[in-house]
């Protein structure tokens, strides 16, 4: 029973992206017919290319519309969502990036990941201020890569 | 035939600088083979905008990824035998007889021969490289625009009928690659396309961000998935040693894996899975008479090893000579080219021959590096598996961030790939591959730039498409890989009687 509604909802989820994509396919292939040009040195120009790729995703989309084949099962509960804290996490450390620089947020994304991995707080933390050390010191110093310092610490170091 | 590009080549490769960043490369590719969930994409991904970076010349770049690529397709036997979890898509075969050796306490050989094999595998594959490439190279030469657009399209059709289980999703993947390369500037007309009036996009989608955030990105969330179903236990080593006979036995099974690899990897798109699926299926049907195989034969171990090794140099064959890739992985290296501002062709074996060359040349000294490394050092690879997700996965993810900010020194950068990943997420979910989307993305421009050339020679006439006898025979060939495996299927399932029908 468990099994067959799985399948179910497998099958529901893969014709949901299918309408998707078939959407998708209509507003690329409105968009590529649109596209504004005063001069091309051939024949086809800007637009056939990307009319042509959306009636090829349309027809594809339609097939598996009707065959729907299978995927994974999606993911609850608490594997959700962690699922959901990942991305999360590396977008806050994206934000924090030029405030407080490279070091601060990849201790603070190492340690959240390290968290959601099952490590308890204090290995997280450990890890996570080993892991932005090391890191800082192999791109920042060894191999020179540009990365933030921070802009509080900048401004400071200027003032 | 002329191999002068090989003689420059090894010039190039055993240059100091190259030679040590072969030997890094092979160390790294074989980590990064060994862990599971990561394979030699997502390495190769992580790794080339940081290369990029650091200003090496292309050549070394080149190096350096193709020692990762190879030291993976060395490195996933590891974690597939000891652990039974395939440290790559191409090592998948190689747990079904490799874990049950290793049960039967006989870690250390089974790690012995498939590492023999391995090294056998890359080397045939290596020699097919050198000799077949500049022949396909000089065929190519005579390729104008018509061809090339229906050999784009032959890649096509072989991807869709041999990469992945669902073929509609194989192609739909494509279609999604070639769409996300339509955007940005049109060189032809001048026209924006599909920029929504952003400056960012001006230029296009960036590879670096859509590849870390295809693969890395997306694979971090399924490895969180698969990490709740508990720890790993690792078996014992065990006695490293190779015996004559186990040498001999298997010798058959290597030579055919071999050439089998070789094979799958020149066809356009199918990288490792495919080569040792094949191989081992073959090599099953051929010796296994007393039903050994799935339960720890040596041969069932060393075929698919020796296909996934061949199977990566032969990668390199399409991708040098056609500016096709052979596989997912040569497909990002093609990217990495591109990032370069080289476009791979025939030309590139007459006008950058320290490129080619020094790859080529890279190869053989890589397989006897990778050798030297696996065969002494297995045991200290084999630790690595103890390294738990929550110091993996973090590192991972600060690789992706640093590789995407260091080649764009933009947030925006990071919150698209972001994106990018969560979009790569579900559809893997759904049971989409990645790869044809990166395949779709590095040819897209290609395929559109030569579709418009070749009708613009012929003034818009269609026929331009069907005149040359290479392209019909191309046709031809797209065809029968697109329809001959379903048509096959029918005709013996026709074949059988009703009572065998499974």
């Amino acid at each position: 029973m468990d099994a067959h509604r799985h399948a179910a909802r497998d099958r529901l989820s893969n014709r949901i992206a299918a309408i998707i994509l078939l959407l998708f396919s209509l507003l690329y292939g409105y968009a590529g017919s649109v596209i504004e040009f005063s001069f091309s040195s051939d024949p086809l120009g800007p637009q056939v290319f990307p009319v042509m790729l959306a009636a090829i995703l349309g027809l594809l989309s339609l097939i598996y519309l009707f065959v729907p084949g299978e995927g994974e099962a999606w993911p609850q509960g608490t594997v959700l969502m962690r699922c959901i804290a990942l991305p999360a996490l590396v977008l806050i450390a994206a934000l924090l990036f030029e405030p407080i620089g490279f070091a601060g947020a990849m201790f603070v994304m190492t340690t959240g990941i390290a968290r959601i991995f099952g490590a308890s707080w204090k290995t997280s933390l450990i890890g996570g201020f080993l892991q932005a050390a090391v890191w800082y010191v192999i791109f920042g110093y060894l191999l020179e890569v540009y990365l933030p310092v921070g802009e509080l610490f900048a401004t400071s170091r200027r003032g | 035939m002329n191999f002068d590009y090989l003689w420059t080549g090894f010039a190039v490769a055993l240059s100091w600088q190259n030679l040590l960043i072969g030997i890094i490369g092979c160390f790294l590719g074989t980590i990064i083979g060994a862990l599971p969930a990561i394979g030699p994409i997502n390495g190769i991904a992580l790794l080339l905008p940081i290369a990029y970076t650091l200003g090496l010349p292309p050549e070394s770049t080149m190096i350096l990824l193709a020692a990762i690529y190879s030291g993976s397709e060395y490195g996933g036997r590891i974690s597939s035998i000891l652990l039974n979890v395939p440290g790559d898509a191409g090592a998948v075969m190689t747990a079904l007889d490799g874990n049950p050796l290793a049960r039967q306490g006989r870690a250390g050989e089974a790690l012995m021969i498939s590492g023999l094999s391995s090294f056998v595998g890359g080397i045939i594959g290596v020699v097919g490289l050198t000799l077949f490439a500049p022949f396909l190279a000089s065929l190519a030469i005579g390729f104008g625009p018509a061809e090339y657009f229906v050999l784009m399209v032959f890649a096509f059709a072989t991807l869709g009928s041999m990469v992945g289980s669902q073929p509609v999703k194989t192609l739909i993947g494509c279609v999604l690659g070639l769409m996300l390369a339509t955007v940005g500037l049109d060189p032809t007309s001048g026209a924006y396309r599909f920029t929504f009036d952003s400056p960012e996009l001006g230029d296009g989608i960036d590879f670096v961000v859509l590849v870390i955030g295809l693969f890395s990105i997306s694979e971090a969330m399924l490895m969180l998935e698969s990490h709740a179903m508990g720890a790993a236990v690792i078996g014992k080593v065990g006695r490293t040693f190779v015996r004559w006979k186990d040498i001999v036995f298997t010798t058959g099974a290597t030579l055919r894996g071999s050439i089998i690899g070789f094979v799958v990897g020149v066809l356009p798109g199918t990288g490792a899975s495919v080569a040792s699926a094949v191989s081992y299926t073959l090599e099953k049907r051929m010796s296994d008479s007393e039903g050994t195989f799935g339960k720890g034969d040596m041969r069932g171990l060393a075929s698919p090893e020796a296909a996934n090794n061949s199977c990566a140099a032969g990668a390199f064959v399409p991708m040098l000579t056609l500016g096709v890739p052979g596989s997912g992985t040569t497909a990002v290296m093609l990217g990495a080219l591109m990032l370069y501002n080289i476009q791979p062709g025939p030309q590139l074996f007459a006008e950058r021959p320290e490129i080619v060359g020094g790859l080529i040349a890279s190869l053989y000294i890589g397989n006897v590096l990778l050798l030297l490394l696996n065969i002494p050092f297995v045991g200290i690879f084999s630790r690595l598996l103890l390294l738990p997700n929550w110091i993996l996965v973090p590192g991972i993810l600060v690789l992706s961030v640093v590789g995407v900010y260091s080649t764009h020194a933009s947030v925006e950068s990071i919150i698209l790939m972001l994106g990018i990943g969560c979009l790569g997420w579900v559809l893997r979910k759904l049971g989409f591959d990645m790869a044809p989307i990166i395949l779709g993305f590095v040819l897209g421009k290609v395929m559109e730039v030569n579709l418009r050339n070749a009708l613009a020679i012929s003034g818009g006439e269609l026929s331009i498409l069907f005149q040359s006898y290479i392209s019909l025979i191309l046709w031809v060939l797209a065809l029968f890989v697109a329809v001959g495996p379903w048509a096959l299927q029918r005709w013996s399932r026709r074949g059988r009687s009703p009572g065998m029908v499974e």
